[in-house]
């Protein structure tokens, strides 16, 4: 059960037209592609997929199934919108325990002796199978995927505190004394049973946000049932926000980044929109750079990610940037340690963010999507631009 | 007007010419572009004119293609009724014939009992061989407006070698009047072998041909037969290429390098489709150096390219050098290695330090799957 329906605030104007998961990223990829792909090498036939904030892209993104080898006559990928039912008003999901409480019927249909919870805003690549393994020989009703993460920034995370088998005997949100640095990856395994009664208990407590985290999990540890902790190791990268989604988009350009997209053994797949391979122009320089089918480019790209059919015209310079599908770079502008979302058009001579100078209003500079932004005009760094720019010195 | 149309491939052509790269494949899937297979693009002109039913004419060495298309469904013609059919020669009288196809009636008559179940009104006959982006609804309407018993589409820019085509007299009242078989030199508009005609007057064709024994449609129907049916011509001056020889191959694919061939052959409002592989985008390294070049996804660029043209997963390691070649799928370039004016079919390795030139009019080709 992917949990999709995340609006995805802090990126912003990103997120303004379509959900979290949606939004592009890694060049070729929308973020929901990682853990449905994970589900599918990890041999998950079933999955549902959770919609609430702007579902439209996403819903026609996931479409039957097909790129992911979802679409089956049993199972496959289900979009799980919020409904009515009758004799009662409808309710949107009110959290993230409650959006998979009103899924109980799905649920039932297929039967299932585990369920796995997934969020659809982490970019990693997971065997869910041997998370699996590990719920089973540990008989546990609820195993949590954790990740070592610095002591200093333990803070940050759902902190598990665990004993010498790694079974779980505390959980504490965000804690100012972290005890350990096994931060939660919000990835559940639940035994099915267990969970549909902690589910209806959950809905029955007026008082709780009938979320994982702050309710379920609590609970259960509460009730003293068994939970277990499967470590994981790799590249795992929560993207929910700019310079979290500009981090990530940057590693994917390392080679040693612990997630390589070109391992045939364990693909990311996609819905590829249908275009001819990239041109290169006499003059392009790129370098450390990603670039994918329909771009065309005739001036310099470097350290930087292209979505399909970006255009970079000649005199063009693009550095530390991420350019969304569409976007048109014209002669001479410069873009730098910026992300320009799906079609926009940066005009002659124009400037978007510049490098670090260290300064605190030093940022990404971000563009969103349809915008044009005039010849000559500056957009500064950190700036978030949501309205067409003429031209001038915007911040 | 839409669904009027049923489209024949003939996918079984096979040309000599083509050498080592049509050793493990037919003529109609050599990989072409980049990421296409030569008959991608008759697949795509007919889907983007609305048509939901394509039988594709096989005989012999059909695996790849197979493989290639597979149900269809990047086409998006696998569908529950009609869509993409595989036409293997399955209704052949048996022992009659020898070898392959001896010609396009020939074809059409081994699979008489597919052609009688068409559900639509007209046929397109096309080869799967030619890359071209043929707005097919305009053929159409021209050959409802011309009341044309057959239209058949032609260029008046040559593309192949004349003793390869067909040629077309044009007379006054645009009707076509006379037809040159694979003559010595080229006269009037070659033929781009793209025919449209009602499954009427096909099926009569048919039985007709096969009665007489008349396996060409080129002399049988159309030279034959020029003074009783309407022949008129459509003629598309866009781009064309026609694979013929390892040569033409190599000359056909440096013309990717023209933004005019790339805006006629890949224009946005008819897409070429292709099957998808899921590759990662193509990523150049820190010291990569890729110039006027055609470049598909899931490549890892860390040498120098230039005049090129290369396919999905190509590798080009360090201090490689690859310039005027066109680089199939999976081909890696060892570090040091040096390539001048070749083509290497999938899966090539060419070794750390190899030095292998060709020449502009004589291209090196190096089969599939050789290490160099």
């Amino acid at each position: 059960m992917l949990l999709a329906g995340g609006q995805g605030s802090r990126l912003h104007a990103l997120t303004s037209h379509v959900a979290k998961p949606a939004v592009p990223f890694g060049g070729k990829y929308r973020i929901i592609d990682f853990p449905l792909s994970n589900c599918i090498n990890s041999g998950i036939d079933t999955v549902g997929v959770l919609t609430q904030y702007r579902p439209l892209e996403l819903n026609a993104y996931i479409g039957n199934g097909e790129p992911w080898d979802l679409d089956r006559s049993y199972g496959g990928v289900h979009v799980l919108p919020p409904y009515m039912r009758e004799g009662e008003k409808g309710t949107w999901y009110k959290g993230t325990a409650n959006a998979i409480y009103q899924n109980i019927n799905f649920l039932e249909t297929y039967d299932p002796e585990y369920v796995l919870i997934l969020s659809g805003d982490h970019v990693y690549k997971m065997d869910y199978a041997q998370m699996l393994r590990r719920h089973k020989e540990a008989e546990a009703a609820c195993t949590i995927a954790v990740l070592e993460v610095p002591m200093a920034e333990a803070p940050r995370f759902g902190i598990m505190n665990v004993d010498e088998k790694d079974d779980i005997y505390e959980f504490e949100e965000k804690p100012k004394k972290p005890k350990s640095n096994l931060a939660s990856m919000g990835i559940y395994i639940f035994t099915w049973k267990k969970l549909r009664e902690y589910l209806i208990a959950d809905e029955a407590d007026e008082k709780s946000a009938n979320d994982f985290g702050k309710n379920i999990i609590p609970a259960m540890l509460d009730a003293g049932e068994k939970m277990t902790a499967y470590r994981f190791q790799g590249y795992w990268k929560d993207v929910g926000t700019i310079d979290s989604l500009w981090d990530a988009n940057m590693d994917m350009l390392s080679p040693d980044n612990g997630i390589d997209l070109y391992d045939s053994e364990w693909p990311i797949f996609a819905r590829t929109p249908i275009r001819p391979p990239h041109f290169m122009g006499r003059d392009a320089k790129v370098t450390h750079s990603m670039v994918t089918s329909g771009c065309e480019v005739y001036g310099t790209v470097e350290n930087s990610v292209l979505f399909h059919s970006v255009v970079v015209e000649a005199g063009a310079a693009v550095r530390y940037s991420i350019l969304m599908p569409g976007t048109v770079v014209k002669k001479g502008a410069v873009v730098e340690y910026a992300i320009v979302a799906e079609e926009s058009v940066i005009g002659e001579d124009a400037r978007v963010g510049a490098s670090p100078d260290g300064s605190e209003d030093w940022g990404i500079a971000v563009v969103a999507q349809h915008l044009s932004v005039g010849p000559n005009a500056v957009v500064s760094p950190k700036a978030m631009i949501t309205r067409n720019v003429k031209g001038g010195v915007v911040k | 007007m839409m669904n009027k149309l049923h489209g024949i491939i003939f996918a079984y052509l096979s040309n000599p010419g083509l050498r080592e790269l049509t050793q493990h494949r037919n003529t109609c899937s050599i990989p072409y572009g980049g990421r296409y297979r030569i008959i991608d693009f008759m697949l795509s002109n007919m889907v983007n004119a609305g048509m939901s039913d394509v039988g594709l004419i096989v005989d012999a060495n059909y695996q790849s293609l197979l493989d290639h298309v597979g149900s269809g469904k990047d086409w998006d013609l696998s569908r529950k009724h009609g869509g993409l059919r595989i036409l293997p020669p399955f209704g052949y009288s048996a022992g009659k014939r020898e070898g392959s196809y001896r010609g396009r009636m020939d074809a059409l008559a081994g699979v008489r009992s597919y052609l009688q179940y068409i559900r639509q009104d007209y046929v397109v006959l096309a080869g799967g061989d030619l890359a071209v982006n043929l707005p097919l609804n305009d053929i159409f309407e021209a050959h409802v407006r011309n009341d044309a018993d057959i239209t058949a589409v032609c260029t008046s820019r040559p593309l192949g070698s004349p003793k390869d085509c067909d040629y077309f007299t044009i007379g006054a009242g645009g009707r076509i009047t006379d037809v040159s078989v694979h003559p010595p030199i080229a006269q009037g508009c070659e033929s781009l072998e793209v025919y449209i005609l009602s499954k009427e007057l096909l099926l009569s064709l048919v039985d007709h041909c096969a009665a007489h024994n008349i396996p060409s449609f080129s002399t049988g129907v159309l030279q034959g037969m020029v003074g009783q049916l309407k022949i008129c011509p459509y003629v598309f001056d866009g781009y064309a290429a026609r694979l013929q020889s390892v040569a033409g191959y190599f000359a056909r694919s440096m013309d990717l390098l023209n933004p005019d061939v790339r805006a006629d052959l890949f224009a946005p409002e008819r897409p070429v489709r292709t099957k998808d592989r899921s590759d990662p985008s193509t990523y150049y390294g820190p010291g990569a150096r890729s110039v006027n070049s055609l470049v598909a996804d899931g490549c890892i660029i860390e040498g120098e390219v230039e005049n090129s043209i290369l396919f999905r997963g190509v590798r080009i390691e360090k201090g490689a050098k690859v310039s005027g070649c066109v680089l199939m799928q999976g081909t890696t370039i060892q570090a040091g290695a040096v390539l001048k004016y070749a083509i290497t079919d999938k899966n090539v390795r060419v070794n750390p330090g190899r030095m292998l030139m060709g020449h502009n009019t004589y291209p090196l080709s190096i089969a599939k799957n050789e290490i160099v």
